[in-house]
C-alpha cells in the first residue's frame, strides 16, 4: 500500500535531535583537562611562598581526583633526576596548614626520556615541607602533558593521596601542593 | 566526485607525513604509531565517505567497514598501549576532547550497524538515510575536532588539514542529506534525475515511496 509520507519519520528526526543535544550537553558539562585536573604549569620559575601556620588554621585535605593514579607504581627509585628545564615542586602540609618535613613525594610525567610508567622518582620534602623534583619538559600523553604527583607509604601516618594535573610542555614550572590527613 | 576522492587522499597522506615527521611519533611506541596513522587514515576516508553515495555506493558500504576497522585499531593500539589512560579517558571524567573520541565512536558503531542492518530494519529510504547520514555527521565533527584538540603529532600544520578534510566531509554529508532527501520528495512525481544515485544501493530492497518508484 503506497505512503504519502515522504521525509523521514518525525519520531526519528525528534530522536536524532534529541541525541544531539543529549551530547551537546555532555560536552558542555566536561572539564577540559578531565574531571579535577587543574592547570599547574607556569613559565617562569617563582619563589614557592610558604605561609606560617597560623593556630587554629585548617587547611582542607588534599582528595585524590579522577585518573590520579594512572601508571602508578609503588616502587619509585629515589632522587633520580629526571632531566632538567622543568622544576616540579609544591608544599606539603597536615590540614592544620603545618609544613611536613621528611614526607616521601613520588613524582611521575611523560618527557622525550620515557613514558608515565617509566619516568618516576620520589623525593623528600624538606624542614619547610616543600619537595622538588627537577623534569625534562613534559610531553603530552594522550592528548596533554600531564604531571602526576603522590604520597602512598604503607607506614606512614598520613593518608595516601594521588593527583594528575596538566601543563603546557614549555613550562618550566610546576606547583603541586598536597594537604595531607592523618591515617586512619 | 573523483576530485573529492583526490582532496581526500591527498589530505589523507599529508597527514600521515606530517605525523610521521613529527617528534611525538618518533619518540612514540610502535603502537602509538599504528594508533596514529590508523586515525589519520580513517579522518581522510571519512572525508570521502558522504560524497561516495553519489553513484559510489558499493565503494561507500568498503570504505564505511575500513573506518570502522581502522578505528578500532585506533583504540586497541591505544588501550594496550596505556590501558590506565585509555580507560581514563573513556571515563564520565575524561578531558572533552576524550568525551568527544568516545561520542564519535559510538556513533561509528551505530552508524556501522545501520548500515549492517539496512534490510532488516524496514524502515522507510527517508527515514534511515536521515538516521544513518545525520548520525555519521556526528561522527565526522566529533572525530575530527577530537582530533584538532589533541596536542600530539598533527599540531602546527596539521591542524589545517584536519580541518579541510572535517569541512569536507561534513559539507558532504549536508549536501548529500539535502540530495536524498530532495529526492525523496518527488517521490510522488516520480523518479528525478536530482536523485543523485543514491537508490542503486536501494533497488528491490528497500521498497517505499520515498524511493521514487512505485
Amino acid at each position: 500500500m503506497p505512503t504519502t509520507r515522504t521525509g523521514p519519520h518525525p519520531a526519528a528526526v525528534v530522536a536524532v535531535v534529541l541525541l544531539a543535544a543529549m551530547i551537546a550537553a555532555a560536552l558542555w558539562n566536561s572539564d577540559e583537562s578531565g574531571t579535577g585536573a587543574r592547570q599547574v604549569g607556569a613559565a617562569a620559575p617563582a619563589p614557592v611562598a610558604v605561609p606560617a601556620a597560623v593556630p587554629g588554621a585548617s587547611c582542607a585535605p588534599t582528595v585524590t581526583n579522577p585518573g590520579g593514579r594512572n601508571n602508578y607504581r609503588e616502587d619509585a627509585p629515589p632522587d633520580v633526576p629526571l632531566g632538567r628545564g622543568l622544576v616540579i615542586t609544591g608544599t606539603v602540609r597536615d590540614t592544620a596548614c603545618r609544613p611536613l618535613p621528611g614526607v616521601r613525594v613520588q613524582v611521575w610525567l611523560q618527557t622525550s626520556l620515557g613514558s608515565e610508567r617509566e619516568n618516576r622518582t620520589t623525593v623528600l620534602t624538606g624542614p619547610d615541607g616543600v619537595y622538588r623534583v627537577t623534569s625534562d619538559p613534559a610531553v603530552a600523553q594522550f592528548g596533554e602533558p600531564n604531571v602526576h604527583v603522590a604520597h602512598d607509604v604503607d607506614d606512614s601516618p598520613w593518608a595516601s593521596v594521588w593527583q594528575r594535573h596538566v601543563l603546557r610542555s614549555d613550562d618550566t614550572l610546576a606547583v603541586v601542593d598536597l594537604t595531607l590527613a592523618a591515617a586512619s | 566526485m573523483r576530485w573529492v576522492a583526490g582532496v581526500a587522499a591527498l589530505g589523507g597522506v599529508l597527514l600521515l607525513g606530517l605525523a610521521l615527521a613529527a617528534p611525538h611519533l618518533a619518540e612514540g611506541s610502535p603502537l602509538l604509531v599504528v594508533s596514529t596513522l590508523a586515525a589519520c587514515v580513517a579522518v581522510a576516508a571519512l572525508a570521502a565517505q558522504p560524497w561516495l553515495t553519489r553513484r559510489r555506493v558499493p565503494a561507500h558500504v568498503r570504505v564505511g567497514g575500513v573506518i570502522a576497522v581502522l578505528v578500532a585499531v585506533h583504540v586497541l593500539a591505544l588501550v594496550l598501549e596505556s590501558p590506565d589512560d585509555a580507560l581514563y579517558s573513556m571515563s564520565i571524567d575524561g578531558p572533552t576532547r576524550a568525551r568527544m573520541a568516545l561520542f564519535a565512536t559510538i556513533l561509528l558503531a551505530v552508524v556501522t550497524l545501520l548500515g549492517v542492518l539496512r534490510r532488516r530494519l524496514r524502515w522507510s529510504a527517508a527515514t534511515w538515510r536521515f538516521v544513518h547520514g545525520s548520525l555519521a555527521g556526528g561522527v565526522v565533527l566529533l572525530g575530527v575536532g577530537h582530533a584538532v584538540l589533541i596536542e600530539g603529532a598533527l599540531d602546527g600544520w596539521g591542524t589545517p588539514v584536519l580541518l579541510a578534510l572535517g569541512a569536507l566531509g561534513v559539507v558532504g554529508v549536508v549536501v548529500r542529506l539535502v540530495a536524498v532527501l530532495r529526492a525523496g520528495d518527488g517521490a510522488r512525481q516520480g523518479p528525478t534525475p536530482r536523485d543523485g544515485g543514491a537508490t542503486p544501493h536501494d533497488r528491490g530492497r528497500v521498497p517505499s515511496a520515498d524511493d521514487g518508484r512505485p
